[in-house]
């Protein structure tokens, strides 16, 4: 009895360490990229002997990321609007509301996050052609809309979830009116989470590659199908600057949106949103 | 004074629908639409409706390329699982502002873009790359291994991509496990092994469902990591990219897309049925 209990105490232990290695491992393949993005030399060598800022300078010099940036970010918070307009407004509906077919309905909110891309956009190519948007910032936009909505709908659902509808209720019964209980009640209750579906929806649309290869043209082309297209031709250490650059931005995106739900949660004491 | 109150329920069903007006503009025509396009795009052909799934299922190439889709989205799986567990338990149980920032690392990678994460593991993985460096200089190996044109630096990478969607699951079916069912199994004489593998497993095995096909899923569509790391084998991504933008061949896009579809829509019923009979039965415990 007392050999197991010393054995059941070792592989505890190993376990636990095991876990907070791989936790650490995590970050290894980002770190990687980071310290690459610092390199001197003129093409990829893991670890770099010399170090210096020259690849941000072409990076940044290069009008081809110029450009992919400007669109990545023009379609990104355009597809996140139109994303978070209408998530938000499914989940109150589906959460608040009484209209039939509730189940079926959030199930086909989330589908877009199921689904794999590529069928998405094979189905997409002809009908962005039918609609004569190929090309188009359009044709992109929509679709990278459609396709995240499901992060607003997850995010508002939570929040609605998280109080009682008697607030609204009370609210109305005192006098107000369905306009003044949604924009004296129900926002501010659900502000934050709008705010981190937005969040979401746009880091997912700046991610993006399998809609961004069929659906852009030269002149829409984003970030990550630049870099998609630089993975296939030469690879030099710029592309580990403009990852860097992309992945810095991203997890700034996401800090801001935890930081924000984080204050409305001790500022309403909303716990679970 | 209480007016908008009444008004708001006898409204009843007219009075919320205009709520799914936007969602409505975006999903049918540019998720509905499209899934439908292909669906009906499958089934044309020269010789009748079925032309295009004669060929899915005749064609040794593409046989070939779907089983071996299957065979790595279940190794991916395999292997997620088998490290996500013992992962998701030490979280678990660590005190809670800990197990917060544990979540955070685990969800970080998953906010960096895939083409970044797979440019990561084709440095990681080259001959020449820090893991076979690292690994000649301990001595283990006399000669660099060859990770990037066989499908082993493929699935590695797609583990690491993929271990959110199983850890996340599991860490919140493991937080609904009563403590006071291990208690209670020790009082009775069971020893710390068959706690574990007699009461904890089992209530934790709706989350390794859950866990299981959300990887499954997700592998099943893989796109970015397949073409950068997998070498001359191809997935049905690859596949599907191939005959439609390469060949041109959009009915038999269509056919394997919907194929992929089929797939995933059965594994998303299944994933939806779990989820909901772990609801029910936690609620009765």
């Amino acid at each position: 009895m007392k050999n197991e209990g010393v054995l059941w105490k070792i592989l505890r232990l190993s376990v636990r360490g095991m876990t907070m290695l791989l936790l650490l491992a995590m970050l290894v393949p980002l770190a990687i990229i980071v310290i690459l993005s610092l390199s001197d030399q003129s093409y990829l060598s893991f670890p770099p002997t010399a170090y210096s800022f020259r690849w941000y300078r072409s990076f940044l010099a290069n009008s081809d990321y110029q450009s992919a940036i400007i669109n990545s970010l023009t379609i990104g918070v355009s597809a996140a609007f139109l994303a978070t307009v209408a998530g938000t407004l499914v989940a109150i509906a589906v959460i608040r509301g009484a209209i039939p077919g509730k189940n079926l309905l959030s199930t086909l909110m989330m589908a877009p996050a199921i689904l794999p891309q590529i069928i998405l956009a094979i189905g997409l190519y002809p009908i962005s052609v039918l609609l004569s948007l190929n090309g188009t910032y359009w044709a992109v936009i929509l679709a990278h809309a459609a396709v995240s909505i499901p992060f607003p709908f997850i995010a508002v659902c939570g929040a609605l979830q998280g109080y009682s509808d008697r607030i609204e209720y009370a609210a109305m019964s005192l006098g107000a009116s369905p306009r003044q209980t949604f924009r004296h009640i129900t926002l501010p209750m659900i502000g934050a989470s709008v705010f981190s579906g937005f969040v979401f929806a746009l880091a997912f649309s700046i991610d993006e590659l399998v809609l961004a290869i069929f659906l852009t043209s030269p002149s829409t082309r984003t970030l990550p199908l630049l870099l998609w297209q630089q993975l296939n031709y030469q690879v030099t250490p710029e592309i580990a600057a403009a990852a860097t650059a992309l992945l810095t931005f991203t997890l700034l995106l996401i800090l801001s949106a935890t930081i924000v739900r984080r204050f409305s949660q001790q500022k309403y004491k909303v716990s679970g949103a | 004074m209480g007016g908008h109150l009444e008004k708001r329920r006898s409204r009843g069903l007219n009075g919320h629908l205009w709520l799914l007006l936007p969602a409505a503009l975006l999903i049918l025509p540019f998720f509905v639409w499209p899934s439908v396009l292909i669906i009906g795009k499958s089934f044309s052909g020269d010789t009748g409706p079925f032309e295009q799934y004669r060929i899915v299922f005749a064609n040794p190439g593409i046989r070939t390329v779907l089983a071996y889709t299957f065979y790595v989205s279940a190794v991916v799986t395999g292997i997620t699982l088998v490290i996500g567990y013992p992962v998701a338990f030490v979280v678990t149980h660590l005190p809670k502002k800990i197990a917060a920032i544990c979540v955070a690392l685990i969800f970080l990678p998953f906010w960096v873009s895939t083409v970044i994460r797979t440019f990561a593991w084709m440095i990681i993985l080259a001959r020449k790359g820090p893991l076979n460096e690292s690994l000649l200089a301990i001595g283990i190996l006399s000669q660099p291994l060859r990770l990037l044109d066989n499908g082993v630096g493929m699935i590695l990478a797609m583990v690491y991509i993929q271990i959110p969607f199983m850890v996340i699951p599991l860490i919140n079916t493991m937080r609904t496990i009563d403590p006071s069912y291990m208690r209670a199994a020790a009082i009775l004489g069971a020893n710390p092994f068959s706690q574990i593998v007699r009461v904890y497993f089992p209530l934790s095995l709706p989350g390794a469902m859950v866990g299981s096909i959300l990887v499954f899923i997700s592998s099943l569509g893989f796109f970015v990591t397949p073409s950068l790391l997998g070498g001359s084998r191809t997935m049905l991504s690859i596949l599907i990219n191939q005959q439609a933008s390469r060949l041109l061949n959009w009915p038999l896009a269509s056919a394997l897309a919907t194929v992929a579809l089929v797939l995933t829509a059965a594994l998303f019923l299944i994933y939806k049925m779990v989820r909901r009979a772990a609801a029910t039965s936690g609620g009765i415990a």
